[in-house]
């Protein structure tokens, strides 16, 4: 009890010390903006992990990990390469790789628990699933170290390109799973969350393995902006929640097909999940519009040029705007929200990934 | 409401029809993807610029009105539930209420009551009704409520805000006949007033290219196929542009000096613009768009590659046409761009990585029977297998990709060791001495023979001199065998190596101090001076440029926008955003507490508009607290 309170303490002192410490260290290469997007990161969690204890531990393990990598670092950017535990665990890209081959690992444990229904196997895979979910992290967070080793003016945070969001998109899900999990004590969902999450892994070592992904590139001029590193991630926030409400749509249409229902949490329950998912994700996701509008009004000459992805956007906007209202004004529960919710998820891919790919327009930042 | 959601329904139609057909190309892509006849069905439907379409513009119209209308009807309702507080219940209904207790009490007292319900963030009004009993009605969490209102004011606001932006004035004066678009390349003075734009139009963004060194005081909005003249209240100079480049040569930033100086003030500012910090002045927003050659001035030397001649010399300009005769031919020249950086993949040690090679200059040829090629030259010499090659592209039409004519370097890396090669070539005594070299190596004693076979090499070098290998190639007899064709071809090939190397011979042996064909072994260069010499013929002009020098001159690409409707649009988001949160987060709940005059029991009934799973909990909690207070 002791060792947590002091713990909490010292957590809380390091969420206000660390970026104080960057603030003095780095305040030159900063604008007001990035310095108040420094600290209030820090609150930010301190707030989140007043209600969430593991995130504590999630932060804390993150930050220890991503300063023994970069202290092994040595100032150079080779030690990636030559040192041992940088080689195989801690270099941002093999971080990386243990996060890809832990949440499939953990998809198999919690189909086993799903099956199985031993505790074990539960626990065993919602661990495997906090450990992945720190080295995706770290990987990250050493990324973005790694990108000023090679120069100072490539330096960028690490969520600038497809590859690099497609990370963030894992890390996000899961982490928002994770919570849900924790909150309503149930792991059964775990099998369905972890599915899409598996699929991004998939497309995160095809990207990498193919077409060599992976490699920093310093920034265009257009995304060098302050602004990216709440656009984007807000944008994430959506995105994951809203996987995560399709995911357990999917488990609801299961089980209300009798597939599987004796082993999943009830319908009331999925359909609850489901409709927090889409709240907390719509928020987050219209924050992210306004945000992203802004953001083009400062570079591109206006807040809203109906550029493809801005459209498809808006049209995800809309659906999901019209899933809440079916729910909150007309009442409406069951299946046909579980669909709509499934295909709701459609759209958001192709507002994601699909617009990069195959519409042109100010927003190409990814293609294969 | 299903109004509403019908023409939100057809927005989001128009916006994936917007975002699947390219908005606003030039017609002509359009005609060429669809036929005449699907180009105007859809130019009609407006399709191609459908945020502007006149009937999309009608739909956000119409859901402003209809959305307005929901809110101006559902907001008296919504103010007044807040200060109403329903004491007038029966306490039949409410035992019928879903969450509904009945609690025994020992020792009831009003003060502990409301204390608990305080405690738990209620707002509470009590009355004794007629027959002696005591009701109390609390609520809390109806903020929720007023959710509803700022969203729907939020879309309101927020699209008042678009329409703001979304220049109706000028569609109006569009359809009155007040403006007109011009459609001609016109100068500024002959822009007729019905083309130009006030600075009191409302809104616009329009584009500029500015010239290093040059001042504008009009912007140009692009409207359809053609544009208007939007007159600014200030004027814009550029002093400089720059692009900045990583080190691996990836563009790194755009940025232009600005000099801009109000009309009526004179005042003037300087700032540096890049693509994310603008300028704003006087409610116009002054951006970094794109960048274009401003007229970059070239120092070109003319090679002619069927001749003997040394280069001349041609100046020009980007933008600017240039007329050349060569043997008797003329050509016209037109200079179209300058790319001071081009990064390709270039091998480095045994990698390929992406690097900058240097400058590039693109031009159209046209010669007298118009027919046209365009072509891309770079300065220097890239590596490929391991040697230097001067590069020069070449396409007949701009969809097809280039070809490339490669002419290698000579050992000091310039292109003099191969224009001196051809020029061996053109010079008929020298030729004439390196054949009769090359005979007397294969006949060293002379002979009948040998002068059959120097008049044979003589006809191979001509032919070779005048159209390539395929020009020897066509004389060889088809009559013959394949395998024997191969191998006359092969000596063929054989006889001009060795020709080439005793021209180069010969001209070391009369000019003993160059170093242009010093290399370890001039093998390869002579292969590939003669590859390149066989290419020169379908190269499509008899002329090679050679850029030595230009002074670079950039425009820069601005956008200016004025957009009143900008403050609007964020004001209703942030409405928007604390609506959504008031809808989703807060939740109301209606309780009421019931004691009846002859009974020792309270009745507690609870209530929520919206079902949610932790309320059951809650209920019960309440209730416990209840319980536990009076007992």
């Amino acid at each position: 009890m002791v060792f947590k309170q002091t713990f909490n303490y010292l957590f809380i002192v390091s969420m206000l010390m660390l970026p104080a410490l960057g603030l003095f260290k780095f305040h030159q290469y900063m604008d007001y903006y990035e310095m108040f997007i420094l600290v209030g990161t820090g609150i930010t969690f301190i707030w989140m992990s007043s209600y969430w204890q593991n995130f504590r531990y999630l932060v804390s393990s993150v930050l220890v990990l991503s300063f023994i990598s970069i202290f092994l670092y040595e100032g150079n950017l080779f030690s990636g390469e030559e040192q041992f535990i940088l080689k195989y665990f801690l270099s941002s890209q093999s971080a990386i790789m243990w996060m890809c081959s832990l949440y499939p690992l953990s998809l198999l444990m919690y189909w086993i628990y799903l099956f199985k229904k031993q505790s074990f196997f539960g626990n065993f895979a919602s661990q495997l699933t906090w450990i992945a979910t720190t080295m995706g992290f770290v990987g990250l967070l050493v990324r973005w170290f790694e990108s000023y080793l090679i120069s100072i003016d490539v330096g960028h945070i690490p969520i600038s390109n497809l590859y690099e969001v497609f990370v963030l998109f894992c890390l996000i899900t899961a982490l928002l799973y994770l919570y849900y999990e924790e909150k309503m004590n149930r792991k059964e969902l775990g099998a369905f969350v972890l599915i899409i999450i598996t699929v991004a892994v998939g497309f995160i070592l095809w990207y990498t393995f193919s077409k060599g992904a992976d490699a920093i590139q310093p920034l265009v001029p257009a995304l060098q902006s302050y602004w990216m590193k709440i656009h984007v991630p807000a944008n994430f926030i959506g995105y994951g929640a809203f996987a995560i409400a399709a995911m357990t749509s999917i488990a609801y249409l299961l089980a209300d097909k009798g597939i599987l229902n004796s082993r999943l949490p009830s319908l009331i329950i999925l359909d609850d999940l489901t409709y927090k998912a889409i709240a907390i994700g719509f928020i987050f996701f219209t924050i992210a519009t306004i945000l992203g509008a802004a953001w083009a009004a400062e570079a591109w000459g206006g807040y809203w040029s109906w550029d493809p992805k801005e459209t498809w956007a808006l049209i995800v906007w809309l659906n999901y705007a019209g899933w809440l209202h079916l729910r909150l004004v007309k009442g409406l529960r069951g299946p046909i929200l579980a669909w709509w919710s499934v295909i709701g998820l459609i759209i958001t891919t192709f507002a994601f990934l699909g617009v990069n790919l195959f519409l042109s327009g100010l927003h190409s930042y990814g293609e294969l | 409401m299903r109004f509403a959601i019908t023409m939100l329904c057809f927005i989001g139609i128009a916006s994936v029809i917007g975002t699947i057909l390219k908005q606003n190309e030039p017609y002509e892509n359009y005609i060429i993807k669809f036929g005449q006849f699907w180009f105007e069905f859809f130019e009609a439907m407006g399709l191609y610029n459908v945020y502007q379409a006149f009937w999309f513009l009608l739909i956000l119209i119409f859901l402003i009105i209809s959305t307005s209308f929901c809110v101006s009807r559902n907001s008296p309702k919504i103010l007044k539930e807040y200060k109403k507080f329903q004491l007038n219940v029966r306490e039949r209904s409410l035992k019928s209420f879903k969450h509904s207790y009945e609690i025994p009490v020992k020792k009831f007292g009003i003060i502990k009551l409301e204390k608990l319900l305080l405690e738990n963030k209620f707002r509470l009004k009590k009355h004794t009704n007629k027959h002696g009993d005591l009701i109390i009605s609390a609520k809390k969490g109806d903020f929720q409520k007023l959710g509803y209102i700022f969203t729907h004011l939020a879309i309101i606001i927020i699209s008042i805000g678009g329409l703001m932006d979304g220049n109706l004035i000028l569609k109006m004066q569009e359809l009155t006949g007040s403006k007109k678009i011009i459609y001609e390349d016109l100068a500024l003075n002959d822009v007729p007033a019905t083309g130009k734009l006030k600075t009191s139009n409302f809104s616009y963004r329009a584009q500029m290219l500015l010239r290093e060194g040059e001042k504008q005081s009009v912007a140009v909005l692009k409207a359809k196929e053609g544009y208007f003249i939007q007159d600014l209240p200030f004027i814009v100079g550029l002093n400089d542009f720059r692009i900045e480049h990583y080190s691996t040569g990836q563009p790194k930033s755009f940025e232009s000096d600005l000099i801009v100086e109000d009309k009526k003030s004179g005042k003037l500012i300087k700032k540096t613009i890049n693509v994310n910090s603008p300028l704003t002045f006087n409610g116009v927003t002054i951006y970094q768009s794109s960048f274009e050659d401003g007229g970059t001035e070239l120092a070109l030397d003319v090679w002619n590659l069927h001749s003997s001649e040394e280069s001349s010399k041609m100046e020009s300009i980007i933008f600017k046409k240039n007329e050349l005769a060569i043997n008797d031919q003329k050509y016209f020249f037109e200079f179209n761009d300058f790319r001071k950086f081009n990064i390709l993949d270039i091998e480095i040690g045994n990698e390929k990585k992406p690097t900058n090679v240097g400058p590039s200059f693109i031009y159209k040829v046209r010669n007298e029977s118009g027919q046209a090629n365009e072509y891309q030259t770079y300065q220097y010499p890239m590596k490929m297998d391991n040697s230097f090659y001067f590069i020069s592209g070449m396409r007949k039409t701009p969809q097809e990709d280039y070809q490339y004519l490669k002419l290698p370097a000579d050992a000091n890396g310039e292109i003099n060791g191969f224009m001196l090669f051809k020029a061996l070539l053109h010079s008929p005594q020298i030729l004439k001495n390196a054949i009769k070299r090359v005979v007397g190596q294969s006949f060293p004693d002379g002979g009948e023979r040998s002068q059959v076979y120097f008049e044979g090499v003589e006809r191979v070098m001509s032919g070779f001199i005048q159209g390539g290998y395929s020009q020897i190639a066509e004389s060889i007899d088809t009559s013959l065998s394949i395998e024997d064709q191969k191998r006359i071809a092969s000596s063929y090939i054989k006889i001009i190596f060795l020709v080439g190397k005793e021209l180069i011979a010969i001209y070391q042996s009369n000019n003993l101090e160059t170093d242009t064909f010093l290399f370890e072994s001039n093998h390869k260069f002579i292969q590939e001076a003669l590859t390149g010499f066989n290419d020169s013929f379908f190269y499509g002009l008899p002329i090679f440029l050679e850029l030595k020098n230009y002074v670079h001159v950039q425009s820069s690409g601005l956008q200016l926008t004025k957009s009143p409707g900008q403050f609007w649009v964020y004001l209703g988001s942030i409405l928007l955003v604390l609506g959504i949160f008031c809808m989703i987060y807060i939740q109301e709940v209606r309780l009421w507490i019931m004691k009846k005059k002859d009974n020792k029991n309270i009745l507690l009934a609870l209530t929520t508009n919206r079902h949610r799973l932790e309320f059951d909990q809650f209920s019960l909690k309440i209730s416990q607290q209840i319980k536990k207070t009076f007992n």
